[in-house]
């Protein structure tokens, strides 16, 4: 039985047993675009900001929009796999792995953002020293401490009976996986371990990730500054997060089932379904950006209406209305229906909410200190190669990473669709059992509930 | 592939319990540094009551993560002799099952 499971999910292992030269060619493109992005910051290492297109008034510019835009990403795995897990979705199995995987390595990358800002990275030792908790930017690194600690734990809690299954079948890195199995064998005990310790960071990752998104809002909306000061600013950037969070799943799903041919795994009704939330996510996204608009709007303030008509019609409307056709009018069209050729329209759709949320992010952040409430002058912002080059390389870093992780780990999660397998089937149909109003308790599933 | 050469039991079980030491480190490290941001603003007289307010909640959310990572490493090492007797059983119902209903 385990031979012929093994055999079965051979697939999922042989990434990690063979590497091909579509490995090394990624790797090799991947590592310029790193390189460009460590020349760029090693030339504003040395020069200083004034290399960059930041000045007064407009001191934020890619750095921060890319640092909102990868936490939001991060969205993706933690809090998508957990609300999954809980809710018992069976579709789940062939995701999560790759979700939190997202998590970690984007908030890495997001994190990294706020050094690079600050230009000279030795100041953060000023933040551990002398830090003020009356700052929202103190909130947002405890919070992020928080995010990325629940994370990392997360992803590798459910790793570890996949771990074992690569210290007992391959040869290579031996000590490695050995020492991360943490002596695993899948005893009664060690399976009522784990089980919980999977339970409880599913219930704490969803609030924890929550509140991340919400702190990065608070960066802005606890300022007075024109088109920031918003109540709505929290849930917005939540919602925002999670719709460019499975975004990203839908991408690097599409990326790794083509490159690792993961298409007896990735099936088209899980993109149906993953593309169905990202329709909800779209409809949703539009409503709070209408809502936050309107307000806006409708109160007249004269300082709101310059950053208003800035986005609407002024230096920011081809970003403006880039954002509305790609978060909202393409995805919306092509997921509207999902009969056929579901992942091509999946992949379309995701490409273009990613390229909108990254817009999305700059329009919140450029266009208010383009024009602040404060007498300073007006100022429009322009990245120099720098930026562009620290932006390549961030975005290059990420699946750099990424890649190197499937080299090293299952990138689906071979225990749980074994589980799936042998015992998810009959556990749904007790299940559904129990939803139907006209049947009876099963048996079988009370006894197994213990109660 | 069965030819590999075995790793020593002794250096798995340091490293295995350096890694609960480094995260003992870096959550304990987080939680000291959320201390003497409250002590200094106390000191200061600098609106201690935010860091105590944010404090109050973050404290424990790191001593949940850690005790979570510990009690795994309890846990799992814990059983890690049965190893030896018993073949290899990695898969089929391992975690996952969010109200701990398996095993």
């Amino acid at each position: 039985m385990a031979e012929r499971t093994d055999n079965l999910d051979a697939p999922l292992l042989a990434p990690i047993e063979r590497t091909g030269p579509g490995f090394y060619w990624s790797v090799g493109a991947l590592s310029v675009l790193v390189l460009w992005g460590a020349v760029a910051y090693w030339s504003q290492f040395s020069e200083g900001l004034g290399v960059t297109g930041l000045h007064q008034p407009v001191s934020w510019g890619f750095y921060v929009t890319n640092f909102v835009f990868f936490i939001g990403i991060s969205h993706a795995g933690t809090l998508i796999s957990a609300i999954l897990r809980l809710s018992k979705a069976e579709w789940r199995r062939p995701i999560t792995r790759m979700a939190e995987v997202i998590t970690v390595m984007v908030l890495f990358i997001g994190a990294g953002q706020i050094l690079v800002d600050l230009g000279r990275p030795d100041r953060m030792l000023n933040v551990i020293r002398y830090g003020r908790y009356q700052s929202p930017l103190l909130w947002d690194a405890t919070s992020i401490s928080a995010y990325l600690t629940a994370s990392i734990v997360y992803l590798y809690l459910p790793m570890i009976p996949d771990i074992a299954i690569l210290r007992d079948r391959l040869a290579k890195r031996k000590l490695l996986y050995t020492v991360l199995a943490l002596g695993w064998t899948g005893s009664e005990r060690q399976q009522r371990v784990l089980n919980r310790a999977i339970a409880i960071m599913a219930v704490l990752v969803i609030p924890i990730a929550v509140s991340v998104h919400t702190v990065v809002s608070f960066v802005f909306s606890m300022t007075l500054q024109p088109m920031w000061h918003s109540t709505i600013f929290g849930p917005y950037f939540v919602v925002g997060a999670i719709f460019s969070g499975i975004a990203a799943l839908i991408v690097a799903m599409i990326a790794f089932r083509r490159a690792y041919r993961l298409q007896g795994y990735l099936k088209p009704i899980h993109f149906r379904y993953l593309g169905q939330l990202l329709l909800v996510m779209s409809l949703l996204w539009f409503y709070f950006t209408f809502a936050e608009y309107l307000t806006g709007y409708y109160g007249s303030e004269p300082e709101e209406m310059k950053v208003f008509w800035a986005k609407f019609s002024g230096p920011f409307w081809p970003l403006f209305w880039g954002m509305a056709l790609t978060n909202f009018v393409i995805p919306v069209l092509t997921l509207a229906r999902l009969g056929r050729h579901t992942v091509g329209k999946v992949l379309i759709a995701s490409l273009s909410v990613l390229v909108g949320m990254w817009l999305e992010r700059f329009i919140i952040v450029v266009p208010t200190l383009s024009n602040p409430r404060l007498p300073f002058g007006e100022g429009i912002y322009g990245p120099t190669w720098v930026e562009w080059g620290e932006m390549a390389g961030s975005f290059a870093l990420f699946a750099l990473f990424y890649l190197l992780f499937t080299k090293l780990f299952p990138v689906i999660s071979i225990w749980e669709i074994r589980e799936g397998r042998d015992v998810g089937l009959r556990e749904v149909e007790e299940r559904l059992l129990t939803y139907l109003p006209e049947t009876g308790e099963p048996p079988v599933a009370t006894t197994e509930r213990g109660h | 592939m069965s030819e590999a050469r075995p790793v020593p039991d002794r250096t798995v079980r340091i490293i295995q319990w350096a890694m609960a030491g480094v995260a003992v480190l870096f959550i304990g490290g987080i939680i000291t540094w959320i201390s003497h941001l409250i002590r200094t603003a106390w000191r200061l007289k600098d609106v201690p009551s935010a860091s105590i307010g944010i404090s109050l909640v973050a404290i424990p959310v790191f001593l949940i993560l850690l005790s979570v990572i510990l009690y795994v490493f309890w846990g799992l090492l814990g059983d890690g002799d049965g190893r030896e007797q018993s073949p290899p059983r990695p898969a089929a119902r391992a975690g996952g099952d969010p109200h701990g209903e398996a095993g």
